[in-house]
């Protein structure tokens, strides 16, 4: 196998949820060793989420596709912080560490001693990120902030929805990720720093202000014009028509987007209805904005009789922006996304083998970003780190003895009943449309049954 | 001038429009000398505006001087042969060649990494492109509002009863943008510790599905096929946005927010909150499935208290009780946003339409912090660049202006 470009990068990783983990997923992607900290009484919330098969039987936090998807190519230590012993490991790993991240609310870092302030007394050169909501300073620091919030809370909601309804979020907790990558790229820039300098330092991560950029258009028309923009749907200064188009089928819609009108002509041509481009209504740009809904109404016409992807190829061929809006299961069939290979299939303990998405999008001529190991099961590395850095295996058992490290949660009530009460009722969210529909044979499909 | 973290990288830069230049922007203000070749007519984000009193202006568009900060430009046509010969000229100093075409167009204009890497070994070759440069839909054109499509997110969002909502300010582009940011970063890393240039093909498309929460997850775990109900997630409600007396505000009950049902005589955060501890006892209030599935009778008991408080004293007091719940401002609200203004997060420039303020670094250095300074005027540096740096003499210059090659 090629070199990874981060290969003797140590990262401890504090880091839980979403954002965090999507951050160090891509430095672990890169080749980074990141080794990231669960306590037994607080595991990653993820483990909850999202359990293989919605099935309620025991082990649930062994077998949550959310955190499997995100914590690939990392190993994990479960350690219980409130022992000295195990206090006395980690802050040794840190001491180490060429990077260290966490997403903790500003106070609980510096409550084990673990603030950039202190690892530096011992580990002066090291780069550490916190990526929390709302940064590390101001009124709002100690807010608490889950990414549900932070999409609404920095602009972006305020321009996503129908036109005349109210802010809608994304379906995602849309600024998470993107956060992540953000600490990923600032971790990189950093490191550039290091090597060439020596010198390592702080990065305050505010998942608010990282997606503030997203919205700098409508910011500026604010300045420029003292308008508030407004929510417009999927529609666009930029291009019309543009829509997202019902298509043959149940819920199957495409996107189709038109800048000019020599793209138009292409899109009149394609659909059968060149007499379009002599059309008043639709001849010029700013008639096609004035007379969007009518367009709209024809386009419609055209792509109801047909298939979301047949919508694509044939606008597409025809030199015409288009795509078809994929679901879920989708996504893991598409022909472009399997050959450029966003999926890569790992042997997940418990689970089976299944398709991990990518984390880094780029492909590079000289080495391949993808996960490579599957994600940790609940302190799966406590007694290999250890090792690593000089413990004996006296002392390991030791740790394991008075509970410092572990392979188990504590849980308030049993867990069986944790288990249980995180089964979803599927069935019901089906009869009312919140899924669309459950296919039992989903490992055939995907081939990737035992 | 204060160090940066990237001081001395020399990054060229044919790409125009979003992604592209963020991934550039994000380099720039962090110390790369960043050359921005532009068409002769400019980079095309010049012509979207926002502009002043909606009068279009190349040197007033809000999208340019927002995207192109700390860069310096050039015009230049690398469609033209004469436009070709320059820019391989400035590739020789550079580290970073980023392009935002299609790879066809590039093979056309013999600026494909296959046409430059025998040249320029050591170059860092970063292309974004709505499909990517290999796989069936290479050819493919497209935008944000593709790689939204493309990615599962658009067809969860929205209201189940519509058609899917594409989420607003072009994210496809900015999350392809930092993605292309990030690639090039690791293979810079990548020549640093084990030699050599090397070709970053990022695909939007692909960008943005990197970004998908758990669509495709459901999937290969579950079986289970999402579909958009009011943008909510799969494992809890509320989670979205709610009317309040004074506009909107998000509902977060957050882990802790509802009484566990393993642990049946706590007080909830929540039932504090809405003042009526006897909220508990409801099974619609207390279990997730029930809210989820009732949720219009849930917004009912939501309803009294949201409808007559004001967002600042719902999301104060729900921080208070440890719900991490949220304001949803506009962009007039966050340019006047008390805790962005504390941590400084706007910054201006100066530019042709006068002082703008722009949105601020998506992240802060302790030592070497991203700062922007102003966006180029079209062609400002030809001279310094062609004449300086390059030794084209006056009369060149001249010549390749008149032909409309600078």
């Amino acid at each position: 196998m090629s070199q990874l470009p981060l290969e003797g990068v140590k990262v401890v990783d504090f880091a839980q949820v979403f954002a965090g983990p999507a951050c160090t997923r891509i430095l672990a992607d890169l080749g980074a060793d990141v080794i990231r900290f669960e306590a037994p009484g607080r595991m990653d919330v993820t483990r909850n989420l999202i359990i293989t098969d919605n099935d309620g039987i025991d082990h649930h936090w062994l077998r949550s596709s959310y955190f499997v998807i995100r914590n690939a190519n990392k190993r994990g230590m479960l350690v219980d912080l409130s022992k000295p012993e195990a206090l006395e490991a980690v802050r040794k790993l840190a001491s180490e560490a060429d990077v260290v991240t966490e997403s903790f609310t500003p106070r609980v870092m510096a409550n084990f001693g673990l603030n950039y302030e202190k690892i530096i007394e011992t580990n002066p050169n090291v780069i550490m990120c916190s990526l929390s909501g709302y940064g590390q300073t101001g009124p709002m620091r100690d807010n608490s902030a889950y990414g549900m919030g932070l999409e609404p809370g920095s602009g972006l909601s305020s321009i996503t929805g129908y036109k005349g309804g109210p802010p809608m979020r994304s379906g995602l907790s849309f600024t998470d990720p993107y956060s992540g990558f953000i600490g990923a790229g600032a971790i990189l820039t950093a490191l550039q720093y290091r090597r060439r300098t020596g010198k390592g330092q702080y990065i305050d991560l505010s998942e608010q202000e990282a997606a503030i950029p997203i919205v700098g258009a409508a910011i500026l028309e604010h300045e420029m014009t003292g308008r508030v923009p407004e929510r417009i749907g999927n529609r666009s200064a930029w291009a019309a028509p543009q829509g997202a188009y019902k298509c043959a089928g149940d819920d199957r819609w495409a996107v189709i987007s038109v800048t000019n009108d020599a793209e138009f002509g292409r899109m009149a041509e394609a659909m059968g209805h060149a007499e379009w481009k002599d059309d008043l209504r639709f001849a010029t740009v700013l008639a096609r904005h004035e007379n969007h809904d009518a367009l709209d109404a024809l386009i419609t016409e055209w792509t109801s009789a047909r298939d979301h992807y047949d919508v694509m190829h044939t606008l597409q061929k025809a030199g015409v922006k288009a795509a078809a809006v994929l679901d879920g299961k989708e996504i893991l069939f598409d022909p472009h996304f399997k050959a450029r290979g966003q999926f890569d299939v790992l042997e997940q303990p418990k689970l089976g083998k299944r398709p991990i998405p990518r984390h880094v999008a780029a492909k590079f001529g000289r080495f391949e970003a993808k996960a490579t190991k599957h994600a940790p099961t609940l302190g799966e590395h406590n007694d290999e780190v250890l090792k690593e850095i000089g413990y004996t295996d006296e002392a390991i058992a030791a740790m394991k003895e008075s509970g410092a490290i572990g392979t188990e949660p504590t849980l308030a009530v049993p867990a069986n009943l944790v288990s249980m009460a995180l089964k979803l009722p599927y069935d019901r969210y089906i009869e009312h449309g919140i899924l669309q529909a459950i296919e039992p044979d989903y490992r055939e499909q995907l081939g990737i049954a035992d | 001038m204060a160090e940066r973290a990237l001081d001395g990288l020399r990054v060229v830069d044919i790409s125009q429009g979003i992604a592209g230049p963020y991934a550039t922007k994000l380099l720039a203000d962090s110390g790369a000398t960043v050359t921005k070749v532009e068409p002769p007519g400019g980079d095309y984000s010049r012509r979207l505006g926002p502009f002043p009193a909606d009068i279009p202006d190349p040197e007033k568009s809000g999208l340019y001087i927002h995207l192109n900060t700390s860069k310096r430009s050039v015009t230049l046509d690398v469609s033209v042969a004469s436009g070709q010969v320059v820019l391989k000229k400035l590739l020789a100093n550079a580290d970073v060649f980023v392009v935002g075409e299609k790879a066809s167009t590039l093979k056309a204009w013999g600026l494909a990494y296959d046409d430059v890497k025998a040249e320029f070994p050591d170059l860092v070759f970063a292309q974004v492109s709505p499909f990517g440069a290999t796989g069936p839909y290479a050819d493919y054109d497209g935008n944000s509002l593709t790689a939204m499509a493309m990615s599962t997110i658009m067809y969860n969002t929205g209201a189940p009863d519509r058609e899917p909502l594409v989420t607003g300010g072009e994210p496809g582009e900015y999350i392809a943008g930092v993605q292309l940011w990030i690639g090039i970063l690791a293979a810079l890393e990548n020549r640093a510790t084990n030699g050599g240039g090397d070709y970053v093909d990022v695909a939007m498309s692909d960008a943005v599905a990197c970004a998908d929460e758990y669509n495709s997850a459901m999937y290969a775990f579950q079986g289970a096929i999402r579909r958009r109900y009011y943008s909510r997630h799969i494992f809890g409600y509320p989670n979205d946005i709610m009317a309040c007396e004074d506009g909107h505000v998000v509902v977060i009950p957050g882990a802790a927010g509802f009484r566990s049902p393993l642990q049946p005589d706590t007080v909830s955060p929540m039932a504090l909150l809405l003042e009526n501890v006897e909220l508990d006892d409801m099974p619609l209030f207390s279990q997730m499935g029930e809210r989820m599935i009732r949720w219009q009778e849930f917004e009912g008991l939501m309803e009294p208290y949201l409808s007559t408080h004001s967002a600042m004293e719902i999301v104060m007091t729900a921080q208070a009780l440890r719900l991490p719940f949220a304001f949803v401002p506009n962009v007039s609200d966050l340019l006047e946003d008390e805790h962005l203004t504390a941590r400084a997060f706007f910054e201006k420039v100066e530019s042709a339409a006068g002082e703008m303020t722009i949105p601020g670094q998506p992240y802060k250095m302790s030592v070497t912090s991203p700062k922007a300074t102003a966006a180029p005027a079209r062609g400002s540096a030809n001279e310094a660049v062609l004449a300086g740096e390059l030794g084209y003499s006056k009369d060149d210059l001249n010549i390749m202006s008149d032909r409309g090659v600078i």
